[in-house]
């Protein structure tokens, strides 16, 4: 009972990390550009299909694990892998922005929605023209799983989910320090509280909003990176529920709020994961219960800024 | 002029007073593409067959366009866009569903006022909560509520999970003004009924949006606080014209489940649908009244068609959606006007397209003049 507790927070933990990347992305690129972005999720299962090609390539330069060092080895590879296939999405990311979005900022949201819609719809052709329509495993799950950490805790627990929650947590830490301590990242929450003033001394708003796009892509993909190499497939369909439960994570944490969307993310993915566990039929309502529940109590959510990152 | 004739002159402009609606008028021209669309729509099950289109798709795209017309009294009078109204068009399909499968319900017209019934009272419930919301927390909490209700039915034994009800009682089709029917003759009767009752819904909505009660719905989408203070209760109205717009989904949800006989949750509950809905309303032109019946027959026959012809379908429709965005914001019906008298005056006056000519190529040497611009800055900043 007890372990099984722990098992079932532990895999929520982990998905509550995934959906913090996805989210994160998300709110960040809402609370600066003021844009929802309905193909994020796309951007999510791309970087899902991309790792697999990367993966592939950078894995056949190590052996498959069979003694500690070597599990370290393929174990760093493989993260340094999944971060290059999330960089894919940094142009990609850049080029969407600059070219489809940038012209609408002023359009009514209705417009915009639309918009991310049709970008969506285009995404899925062109990861089935990429990698066909059947799901693919890019299969380093269970050589990562040999890397053994948590034996020492005295029960077993997969490995590579342990990983992924730490990169989670570094990727929460660096996105803290970026926008509250680097000059960039104060630059771009300027920029969102005032355009005119921030354009007025001197920053290029087309800039940062690019690179907010960009960096937006990049956490969506080095999400599905980290779920892909991970015990789950990459599939054409694979961007739409994370997309929906994302909005689910920022509207709890609220809009635009960096810890919001953490800690939203970190109670979807428990409570969802509970519930598989104690009564399944309520798994997928769950998470939009509590969602209407903050929404209708506190709609601005837990930490709730509205439009700006904090 | 005498009363009898439908004729008038107002503001020097010949116009057509239309029946039962209290003084509404239509443009000549409006009044023919009024009665070639009546007409269409009364020959569509033999006309669809001779230029090659399937009738039953286009009765389907009627369907989701008439939950887009619903709709779209919310996104054109109040400015709010819903992302939940496939709550409404789901929840009438299940409505019916339910009375079949569990109730044995048998009757085509009771299945379909039950439909209207449940669906009303969802629309009740859930717009009785979001009345007060604007903007993006509107969107997000009608998404959430629709969701709840796609979740809770995909995981419920009571509704058969993802699998769906059948709306066949002891196998054979619902009655339909208590008569049995061949099978063609139940599709033709039901769409028949079905036409006849848009059409009177249509007027309705027509007379609903010129009346006193629309024009406060246009007034809360201007500016609430201005609304507020000449004294319309904003809330309320909103309430209201939410439930409208709900029992226009919930019918056409009805009429659905009763067309394919069969309702599972994911083409008619799932947020897609409700994204779907919301775009049939964009893409046919949501400052108009037809419009989104319009976008509703496009879209549906487009997704429809698409998925059994090629094998990369969505991005036809996703480039079609971009062109909406970047060329035609206004959608089909609403550009109409814009682009019939852009045709006449180039009929009379071919000199303008050499104009024509000039303008496009302006807008491409802009267009690549600004991506440099934009490149330029993105990668040295601005200097």
């Amino acid at each position: 009972m007890v372990d099984s507790f722990i098992v079932h927070t532990l895999n929520g933990l982990w998905y509550g990390f995934i959906l913090f990347m996805i989210a994160s992305g998300l709110t960040i690129i809402f609370g600066v550009l003021g844009i929802l972005n309905l193909a994020h999720g796309e951007l999510y299962a791309l970087g899902a299909f991309v790792v697999f090609s990367v993966v592939g390539y950078a894995t056949g330069f190590v052996a498959s694990p069979d003694d500690p060092v070597s599990a370290v080895t393929f174990g760093v590879v493989v993260l340094v892998a999944a971060l290059l296939a999330a960089a894919v999405l940094l142009p990609v990311g850049a080029l969407i922005e600059t070219v489809f979005v940038r012209p609408i900022y002023d359009r009514e949201e209705v417009y915009q929605l639309l918009l991310t819609y049709a970008l969506l719809l285009i995404f899925i052709d062109v990861m089935k023209f990429g990698w066909g329509a059947t799901p693919l495993d890019a299969g380093t799950y269970s050589g990562l799983n040999e890397i053994p950490t948590t034996e020492l805790a005295g029960f077993g627990y997969p490995s590579y989910n342990i990983l992924a929650m730490l990169v989670g947590l570094a990727v929460f830490a660096w996105l803290v320090w970026f926008f509250d301590r680097s000059r960039t990242g104060r630059i771009v929450r300027a920029t969102a509280i005032n355009r005119d003033m921030a354009t007025a001394i001197g920053v290029s708003t087309d800039r940062t909003f690019t690179l907010v796009f960009a960096m937006g892509a990049f956490f969506a993909g080095f999400g599905g990176a980290m779920v892909s190499i991970g015990p789950q497939t990459a599939f054409l369909e694979m961007g739409l529920d994370p997309l929906v439960l994302s909005f689910v994570v920022i509207v709890i944490g609220g809009l635009g709020s960096l810890k919001g969307a953490f800690v939203g993310a970190l109670i979807v993915g428990v409570l969802s994961r509970w519930a598989i566990w104690q009564y399944p039929p309520v798994e997928l309502a769950a998470p939009f219960a509590v969602m209407l529940l903050i929404l209708l109590v506190k709609p601005e959510g837990l930490f709730g800024t509205w439009g700006e990152i904090e | 002029m005498s009363r009898l004739s439908p004729l008038e002159e107002r503001d020097g402009d010949t116009v057509v007073r239309v029946p039962f609606t209290r003084g509404l008028t239509l443009t000549p021209g409006q009044t023919v593409l009024a009665l070639v669309g009546v007409v269409l729509l009364f020959g569509l099950p033999f006309l669809a067959g001779i230029v090659g289109l399937s009738w039953s798709r286009l009765f389907r795209g009627l369907l989701f366009g008439m939950a887009a017309v619903g709709l779209n009294l919310l996104l054109r009078h109040t400015e709010l866009v819903s992302f939940g109204h496939a709550a409404f068009f789901g929840g009438g399909a299940y409505a019916v569903a339910v009375m079949a499968a569990h109730y044995e319900v048998s009757e085509g017209l009771l299945l379909l006022l039950a439909a209207v019934l449940v669906g009303t009272l969802l629309a009740v419930v859930i717009g009785y909560f979001v009345a007060g919301y604007v903007d993006i927390y509107f969107a997000l909490l009608t998404l959430a509520f629709n969701q709840v209700i796609f979740a809770t039915v995909f995981r419920s034994a009571y509704f058969n999970y993802n699998d769906g009800l059948g709306v066949r009682v002891g196998g054979d089709n619902p009655t339909l003004f208590g008569l049995a029917w061949t099978d063609l003759g139940y599709d033709l009767v039901l769409y028949y009924t079905t036409i006849v009752l848009m059409l009177v819904m249509l007027l309705l909505m027509w007379r609903l949006v010129h009346s006193p009660f629309g024009r406060a719905l246009d007034a809360i989408g201007q500016d609430r606080t201005r609304a507020r203070f000449i004294g319309i209760p904003v809330e309320r109205y909103v309430w209201y014209s939410f439930i409208i717009s709900g029992l226009y989904g919930a019918f056409a949800g009805g009429v659905y489940a009763l067309q394919r006989l069969h309702v599972q949750p994911e083409p008619t509950l799932y947020v897609f649908v409700s994204g779907e809905i919301l775009f049939m309303a964009i893409l046919g032109g949501f400052t108009t009244l037809v419009g989104p019946l319009v976008g509703g027959v496009i879209l549906v026959y487009l997704l429809e068609a698409t998925r059994f012809s090629f094998n990369y379908y969505h991005a036809p429709i996703g480039i079609v959606l971009l062109a909406i965005v970047f060329f035609m914001p206004k959608g089909i019906m609403g550009s109409l006007p814009d682009v019939g008298a852009g045709l006449s005056r180039r009929a009379s006056d071919p000199g303008l397209l050499g104009d024509d000519v000039r303008s496009i190529r302006t807008k491409i040497h802009r267009s690549v003049t600004r991506a440099t611009t934009t490149v330029r800055i993105l990668i040295f900043g601005v200097k």
